[in-house]
C-alpha cells in the first residue's frame, strides 16, 4: 500500500509539473475540440493528431495523447447529446436517452451528468489502473516468448469475438492486418519480403500512414457518402449542474457503469465497447420502469457514459502491464510509444518509472480538466456542431496531409494515405471492420518475432505451446473463445446485445 | 462495380449473399497475390523460421476465409453489395496527390514537379478537396484555404517547427539574406489571414440582401 502511495506521489510530481499539465490541458481541449465535430471519432483525431506529438519527450507525449483520447471520448458524448450522432460505437447508446433529454431542454443536465459520471468513472478506473498495474506486471515478468505469442493470439481471438458483424471477416481482417505488418525489410534475415522493390517499402509500411489512411480519409469518403441529416438541438441547453433529486437518481447508475465498465475494459480484445451497452442493458432490467428508457431516462446517460470512460481508462492496464493493445486506440498509443523509443509491455514500469505512473496520474487530471473544461464551454461546441460538413472535411484532409508529411518529409507517405484511404472505404463497403486490421497489424510484427524465439528456444519443436502451462491455459481460452462465438446460441445473444439500442 | 450495385440480396437466386460473394473473391484474391509473392523466399524450418514462412501461412488463412466468405454467399441471405459513390473517394484522391507532388520537388518519370510549398500545397488541397462533394462552393473554399493555411503555417512551422517547405524553392531561393525565414513566414501568414478576412466581408456585404444562409442538406 504504501508503494502504491509513493509511486502515485512520483505520478503526481511529473504529471503536476508545468509543460505536463500544459500537454495534458492542450491534449483534452484539443482532443474534445476535434472530436466533438460530427463524424470525427477518438480514432481519427488520434491518427490526426499524433504527428503533431512527435517533436515532444515521451513521456509529455503521451500525457497530451492520452488527453486527446479523453477530450475525443467525452467530445463523441457530447455529439451523441446534441445531435444524435454518436462519435464512435461507445456512445451510441448515449444517442438514445441523451439525445431524448437534449430535445425536452434538459441537454445541459444531459451533458452535465455524463461529465460528472465519467469523471467517478475515471477516478475509480485510475485507482484500479494503480492498484493492479504493479502485480499484473509481476505477473508478465515470469511470461517467456511463448507465452507473449499466446498471449497476443488471446488478444486478437477476443477482438474477434467482441467484434460486431461476422467473425469471418474479422478474422480476415486479423490477418491482412499481420500480413501487411510482415511488409518490409524482414528483422532476423535482413531480407526484404513483400516489397516489389520499391524503396518506399523497404523500412515497411508506416503505422501512422496505415492509420490515417484507414480512420482519417476513409471516415471522410464514408461520411461523403450520405448526405447527414443533422439534428442539432434548437432547445435551450439549460442548466448545467444536475439538481439533489437527479444526483440520487443518477448516483447508482454511475456506481454500477463504473463497475461494468472497468471490468469489461480490461479484457482483451475490445471489451470497451461492451460497456456502454452492458451498462444500458443492466439499467434497463432493473428499472422500476422501464418503459421511460429511450425517453430522457437519466439513468439511460448516467449508467452508459461512466461504462464508457471507466472502459476507456482500464483498456490502458493490458497496454501498460502487457504490452498488448486491446484496440485500435491502444493501437494507436503503441505505435506512439514505439515511435519515442518506448517498447511498451512489463519492462515499461521498471525501466521507465516516470512514464507509467506520470501517464497514470495524469489520466486522473485529465479527468478533472474534461469536468472543468466541458461545462463551461457547452456554448462553443454547440456553435462547432453547426460547421457543415463541407467546410470541415477540407480540413481535416490538409490536417493529414500536413501531419503525414511531417513525420518523415516523404511526398509517397502522402500519397499512400490516399491509397490507405480508398482502401478502408472499400472494406467499409464490403462489411469489414478496419479496426481490426489496425489490430493485427501492431501485433504482427511483436507476434512474428515471440513465436520465432519460442520456436528458436525449444529447438523447433511446437509443443512447447502445449507444454508450458501458462501458455496451454492461454491457448485453451481462445479456443473455448472462438468456439463459443461460433455457436448460434451465444451468436445470437452477443448480437442481442448490440442491438439493445 | 456500378451495375452490380443494382442487384439485391432476393433469397431466390443463387447468390444469397452478394455483398459476402464480392469480398470472398477479393480475400481470395489477395491471398493468391501474398502467396505469389512471398513465393520467392525461403520458408525456412521451425526451428529457424525463413523470412517467406510468416507471409505464406498468413496468406493461406486469408484465402481460407475468402473461400469461407464465398461459401457463405452462397448458403444464406446476405447483404446487397453496397453503393459506392465516384465522386468522393476520386476528388479526395486528387486532392492528396496534389499535395503531395506540389509541398516539395517531385519526380516521376522524366518530370519533375517544382517544390511549391505548404503556401502552394495546402490551398490546392483544400480547395481540390473541398469539390468532393456537389454542395462545394468556390468562394467559400477559398476563404478557408485561406485562413487553414494560415492557420497551419503558424502551427506547423512556427509553433511546432517541424520540417515542413513553406515557401517555393524559387522565393526561398532569390530572398535568402534578406530576410529571416520565420519572419518571412508570419508576414505571409498574416498576409493570407487579412486576404481570408477581406473576402470574408466581401461576402457578408454581397449577402446582405438576400435570406441569411441557404439551407443545405448538411447544414440542417
Amino acid at each position: 500500500m504504501s508503494d502504491l502511495v509513493s509511486n502515485l506521489g512520483l505520478g503526481f510530481s511529473i504529471a503536476l509539473s508545468l509543460q505536463n499539465l500544459a500537454l495534458c490541458f492542450l491534449g483534452c481541449l484539443v482532443g474534445t475540440l476535434i472530436g466533438v465535430l460530427p463524424g470525427v471519432g477518438p480514432i481519427a483525431t488520434i491518427a490526426m493528431l499524433l504527428p503533431i506529438t512527435f517533436g515532444l519527450d515521451p513521456v509529455g507525449a503521451l500525457i497530451m495523447l492520452a488527453g486527446i483520447y479523453y477530450g475525443a471520448q467525452y467530445g463523441g458524448s457530447t455529439t451523441a447529446i446534441l445531435v444524435n450522432i454518436p462519435g464512435e460505437a461507445t456512445s451510441v447508446i448515449t444517442t438514445l436517452d441523451g439525445h431524448q433529454m437534449a430535445r425536452q431542454g434538459r441537454a445541459g443536465i444531459a451533458l452535465g451528468i455524463a461529465a460528472i459520471g465519467s469523471f467517478c468513472a475515471g477516478t475509480v478506473a485510475t485507482m484500479l489502473i494503480a492498484a493492479i498495474g504493479a502485480p499484473l506486471t509481476r505477473l508478465a515478468l515470469v511470461f517467456g516468448p511463448a507465452e507473449y505469442f499466446a498471449l497476443m493470439v488471446m488478444g486478437l481471438v477476443f477482438a474477434v469475438v467482441l467484434a460486431r458483424g461476422s467473425i469471418l471477416k474479422a478474422v480476415a481482417m486479423i490477418l491482412v492486418g499481420i500480413l501487411l505488418a510482415t511488409v518490409g525489410t524482414d528483422l532476423e534475415t535482413g531480407q526484404e519480403r513483400l516489397t516489389f522493390g520499391l524503396a518506399f517499402l523497404t523500412d515497411g509500411i508506416d503505422f501512422s500512414v496505415l492509420a490515417m489512411g484507414l480512420f482519417g480519409i476513409a471516415e471522410i469518403l464514408r461520411n461523403l457518402d450520405h448526405t447527414e441529416t443533422r439534428d442539432v438541438v434548437r432547445q435551450h441547453i439549460g442548466r448545467l449542474l444536475p439538481g439533489r433529486a437527479e444526483l440520487r437518481q443518477a448516483a447508482g447508475p454511475i456506481l454500477r457503469g463504473t463497475a461494468i465498465g472497468s471490468t469489461l475494459g480490461i479484457l482483451p480484445g475490445n471489451g470497451a465497447v461492451l460497456g456502454p451497452f452492458a451498462a444500458y442493458t443492466v439499467e434497463k432490467r432493473i428499472a422500476r420502469d422501464p418503459s421511460r428508457f429511450g425517453r430522457g431516462a437519466i439513468e439511460g446517460v448516467a449508467g452508459p457514459e461512466s461504462a464508457n470512460n471507466a472502459g476507456a481508462q482500464t483498456s490502458f492496464i493490458p497496454l501498460l502491464t502487457l504490452g498488448i493493445p486491446p484496440n485500435a486506440v491502444m493501437a494507436l498509443m503503441v505505435g506512439a510509444m514505439t515511435i519515442h523509443g518506448i517498447v511498451p509491455g512489463p519492462g515499461v514500469m521498471t525501466k521507465n518509472p516516470n512514464l507509467f505512473w506520470g501517464m497514470i496520474a495524469s489520466m486522473w487530471l485529465g479527468n478533472l480538466m474534461l469536468l472543468i473544461i466541458n461545462l463551461p464551454l457547452v456554448g462553443v461546441w454547440v456553435r462547432l456542431l453547426k460547421v457543415p460538413y463541407r467546410l470541415m472535411f477540407p480540413a481535416i484532409l490538409m490536417f493529414c496531409a500536413i501531419g503525414i508529411y511531417s513525420i518523415n518529409a516523404l511526398p509517397t507517405d502522402v500519397m499512400l494515405i490516399a491509397l490507405f484511404g480508398l482502401i478502408g472505404y472499400a472494406l467499409i463497403k464490403f462489411g469489414f471492420e478496419p479496426a481490426p486490421l489496425l489490430l493485427g497489424f501492431v501485433l504482427g510484427k511483436l507476434m512474428e518475432e515471440y513465436l520465432r524465439r519460442a520456436l528458436t528456444l525449444s529447438r523447433g519443436d511446437a509443443m512447447v505451446f502445449l507444454e508450458r502451462p501458462i501458455c496451454a491455459g492461454l491457448f485453451a481460452i481462445s479456443i473455448i473463445m472462438l468456439v463459443a462465438a461460433l455457436t448460434p446460441s451465444l451468436r445470437r445473444s452477443r448480437d442481442d446485445v448490440f442491438s439493445e439500442a | 462495380m456500378s451495375e452490380l450495385n443494382h442487384g439485391r440480396a432476393s433469397g431466390r437466386g443463387l447468390v444469397r449473399g452478394p455483398q459476402s460473394l464480392v469480398a470472398g473473391i477479393g480475400l481470395v484474391a489477395l491471398a493468391l497475390f501474398g502467396f505469389w509473392a512471398s513465393g520467392d523466399l525461403p520458408q525456412g524450418t521451425l526451428r529457424a523460421m525463413g523470412p517467406g514462412l510468416m507471409p505464406r501461412w498468413l496468406s493461406v488463412g486469408v484465402g481460407i476465409c475468402g473461400l469461407g466468405l464465398v461459401l457463405a454467399a452462397f448458403l444464406k441471405d446476405g447483404e446487397p453489395l453496397a453503393r459506392a459513390a465516384w465522386r468522393g473517394p476520386v476528388v479526395v484522391t486528387l486532392a492528396i496527390f496534389a499535395f503531395a507532388v506540389t509541398i516539395r520537388p517531385f519526380t516521376f518519370g522524366s518530370v519533375t514537379m517544382p517544390g511549391l510549398g505548404l503556401i502552394v500545397a495546402g490551398p490546392l488541397a483544400v480547395i481540390v478537396g473541398g469539390f468532393a462533394t456537389p454542395e462545394a462552393r468556390l468562394r467559400e473554399l477559398v476563404i478557408l484555404a485561406l485562413f487553414l493555411t494560415a492557420g497551419c503555417m503558424l502551427l506547423f512551422g512556427d509553433l511546432l517547427n517541424l520540417p515542413i517547405p513553406i515557401f517555393p524553392v524559387a522565393v526561398v531561393d532569390a530572398l535568402s539574406g534578406t530576410l529571416s525565414t520565420r519572419t518571412l513566414l508570419r508576414l505571409a501568414a498574416g498576409l493570407l489571414a487579412v486576404g481570408g478576412l477581406a473576402l470574408l466581408f466581401l461576402e457578408r456585404a454581397q449577402r446582405r440582401q438576400p435570406v441569411d444562409v441557404a439551407h443545405h442538406s448538411m447544414t440542417t
